[in-house]
């Protein structure tokens, strides 16, 4: 540690939690493993994974620290700053490329090989994205991906067959028989749906979708995949928004909400002062979304079960794909426990373990094999979850791996906030978070 | 006594101001060591439309505030200084604000200043009227903000006033009333120019406090719609720990730390010019 480190570590060792304690071993001998998540959703089988851990590793105590999204990284930033980190805690793709390279990950390479860890079990493109310069930094927790989530009792009521839901198609010049159909779900106070001529658009009591998301990733990554936008140049590479296919889906996104007032209005979704898109339909706002599966217990929980259902996006000019992402567990490089910080990941990757997720309808899981009990779990409840396999087909695409994504995360909610408000063209919006992205 | 203190002075301010100046000279992403850059992050401040522009939210922010609530706070304190009934009750009603939660108040006028279902829209409906869309809107945003915080200090701020009024001798009011002073001429010649230690103390203290305009923000826009209500605070906060620039957030901390030094500096010349008048 050189000497700037040391005074700046000197400000925040007054700010940091007095937490050292929780780094040595307890008296009986037991060591203690902090562990760091951030969805409440995903609790209760977290709870029961450690439960199960505990039953073969007795010696070793877990302890979760749980932080809503937006306080667990400014969290962990600061906890790596003043050497005080969760020894094992939930990774993002989104964050991942920045710890990679600035050491605060611990590799993993070495503990896989000896371990004899077969990592076919993972599908490869996943277990390969967390994999920096040549060392792996975690395990496979989950995968997620986006389908159209809607009200069974509003298709009804409209008399729209849910059949025509699979399969319908947009554009960017006529909207497509998907926005056909958000119109005949967009009604007014009269019970008027929006094709109607007696249609009043300032008098909406129910809009055919909510849309609402910081990143994108629920509302135009979807459009601008099915449109032939693959966000960055190469993963790695630079944000690449401003091409015409990621204009041309925003312009779409914002048509959503101004050309045919199909949408919940921005001034209402906009994030971060939104609610998810969930909040809305179930409510009753909103009669479609393009959702995450990681927010199905959302929606089981707050819908009466035969009143919703999903299906597959919608398939664009280019494609029907979407942005799948995942999230890894991942070692702290400073962990005090790194032997045994290594077994309780390489538990939490196993599929002991993510049988247990996969069981609750958690999450779909990491191992490729354990897909089908997550379905299975749905299919129990009376949901079709194969919209989500759907979506992660043919011409999906990952998670942008870049080192910006702070820069662009901030600059795209500025920026298009303004679009989906109408207030500003998509295109100069585009290429101002293109510039303050890639400046970095 | 005075040692004990000056070590948790030390300890839990001076340390931390040094080194957010020792920092404002780094570039530092909290994960790997800081890298000295001189002067940089200070040169950069000058191409930096989004800071640029929250040093000019801040200003009008306080512009918004500071006049309203002190003036506000004044009548206040001037009525519940009159003989009226439940004079004590309404003192504290007007207070409760203050003592409430900043978040919990942003999330309950959040919702009230919502554009479809909140509070404030549908009461305006009841009136043909049509609300606007007063947290996503840039030109309302930081109005809005600055009123919340009006509503939510001119109690606490009235309480000094009210000290003050108190502490001035009745005889100079009698004495008035005897000379046949109009009411007008005993507020401007007796009330306000013997309640400036209290203007003093108000303003001071409303002027650094506004300058750092946090909370609210935070929970009700978020510096948004487009950086309207990014305070220079906010901007603190969102280079440091969002975009993990702690050095560039530090300068920002440093500047902030100047523009207010210099205006509590020139508040106290100007109010010390001023007579002093002591009646005891």
């Amino acid at each position: 540690m050189n000497k700037t480190r040391a005074a700046a570590l000197a400000a925040l060792a007054v700010a940091a939690p007095l937490g050292l304690a929780a780094c040595g071993g307890d008296d009986d001998g037991a060591v203690v493993l902090r562990y760091a998540f951030w969805d409440d959703n995903q609790r209760p089988a977290v709870e029961a994974m450690i439960a199960a851990f505990n039953e073969t590793h007795p010696d070793i105590e877990v302890e979760l620290e749980q932080n809503p999204w937006d306080d667990y990284w400014p969290g962990l930033d600061t906890q790596f700053a003043a050497e005080d980190a969760p020894d094992v805690f939930w990774d993002h793709v989104s964050r991942f490329p920045t710890f990679a390279a600035n050491g605060v990950l611990l590799p993993l390479t070495d503990q896989i090989e000896e371990s004899g860890l077969d990592t076919s079990i993972y599908p490869a493109a996943l277990y390969d994205t967390w994999t920096f310069e040549g060392e792996q930094y975690g395990l496979p927790k989950d995968w997620d991906s986006i389908a159209l989530v809607y009200r069974l009792d509003a298709l009804e009521a409209a008399g729209v067959d849910p059949a025509e839901v699979q399969g319908l198609t947009w554009n960017p010049v006529d909207g497509g028989t998907y926005v056909e159909l958000l119109q005949k779900l967009t009604l007014d106070a009269n019970g008027d749906n929006a094709l109607s001529p007696d249609f009043d658009s300032e008098n909406i009591v129910q809009y055919g979708t909510a849309m609402g998301s910081s990143t994108g990733q629920t509302d135009w990554w979807n459009y601008g995949v099915q449109n032939g936008c693959a966000l960055q140049t190469e993963p790695w590479g630079e944000y690449a928004i401003d091409a015409p296919e990621c204009v041309e889906a925003l312009q779409f996104t914002a048509d959503l909400y101004n050309k045919w007032n199909v949408a919940v209005p921005a001034e209402v979704t906009n994030q971060p002062n939104g609610g998810p898109p969930a909040d809305y339909v179930i409510s009753g706002q909103a009669a479609t979304a393009l959702d995450g599966s990681w927010t199905l217990s959302a929606y089981r929980d707050g819908i009466d079960a035969g009143d919703w259902a999903v299906a597959n996006l919608p398939t664009g000019p280019v494609g029907s794909g979407t942005v799948i992402n995942g999230l890894s567990h991942a070692v702290y490089a400073g962990t005090e426990h790194p032997d045994e910080a290594w077994e309780f990941v390489e538990f939490l990757g196993s599929e002991e373990a993510q049988r247990i997720a996969a069981e609750s309808g958690s999450v779909w899981p990491g191992v490729a094999s354990l897909n089908g009990a997550f379905a299975d779990y749905w299919a129990g409840e009376g949901i079709d979850v194969t919209g989500f396999q759907e979506a992660a087909e043919g011409t999906a695409i990952g998670y942008p791996l870049s080192m910006n994504d702070a820069a662009f995360g901030t600059a795209a909610l500025d920026e298009f906030n303004q679009v989906w408000l109408g207030q500003k063209d998509a295109q100069a919006a585009a290429e101002a978070v293109v510039e303050l992205a890639n400046a970095e | 006594m005075l040692a004990p203190s000056l070590a948790g002075f030390a300890l839990f301010l001076l340390t931390p101001i040094v080194v957010v100046v020792a920092l404002s000279f780094f570039d530092w992403n909290f994960l790997s060591d800081p890298e000295f850059v001189g002067l940089d992050n200070y040169r950069e401040l000058a191409g930096d439309e989004r800071a640029l522009q929250s040093i000019g939210n801040t200003f009008y922010y306080v512009l918004l505030n500071i006049p309203a609530q002190t003036v506000l706070a004044l009548l206040l304190a001037l009525a519940l200084n009159a003989k009226i009934k439940a004079r004590n009750t309404f003192r504290v009603l007007y207070v409760l604000p203050w003592m409430a939660m900043p978040v919990a108040l942003g999330v309950i006028w959040r919702w009230l200043f919502d554009p479809v279902n909140g509070g404030l829209n549908k009461f305006l409906a009841l009136f043909g009227i049509d609300g606007p869309s007063w947290l996503t809107d840039s030109a309302w945003a930081m109005p809005v903000i600055a009123s919340v915080n009006v509503w939510q200090y001119t109690g606490y701020t009235m309480l000094f006033f009210l000290a003050g009024l108190q502490s001035i001798p009745t005889e100079l009011y009698e004495a008035a009333d005897v000379d046949g002073a109009a009411p007008a001429y005993r507020f401007f010649k007796i009330t306000l120019p013997l309640l400036r230690p209290a203007m003093l103390f108000v303003l001071i203290t409303s002027v650094i406090g506004s300058f750092q305009v946090f909370d609210t923000i935070h929970v009700m826009t978020a510096g948004g719609p487009d950086g309207a209500t990014s305070t220079l605070n906010y901007q603190i906060f969102l280079e440091s720990f969002t975009q993990r620039s702690a050095g560039y957030g530090s300068m920002l901390a440093v500047v902030l730390f100047a523009i207010i030094a210099a205006i509590t500096l020139a508040q106290v010349v100007f109010f010390r010019k001023r007579t002093v008048y002591d009646f005891s």
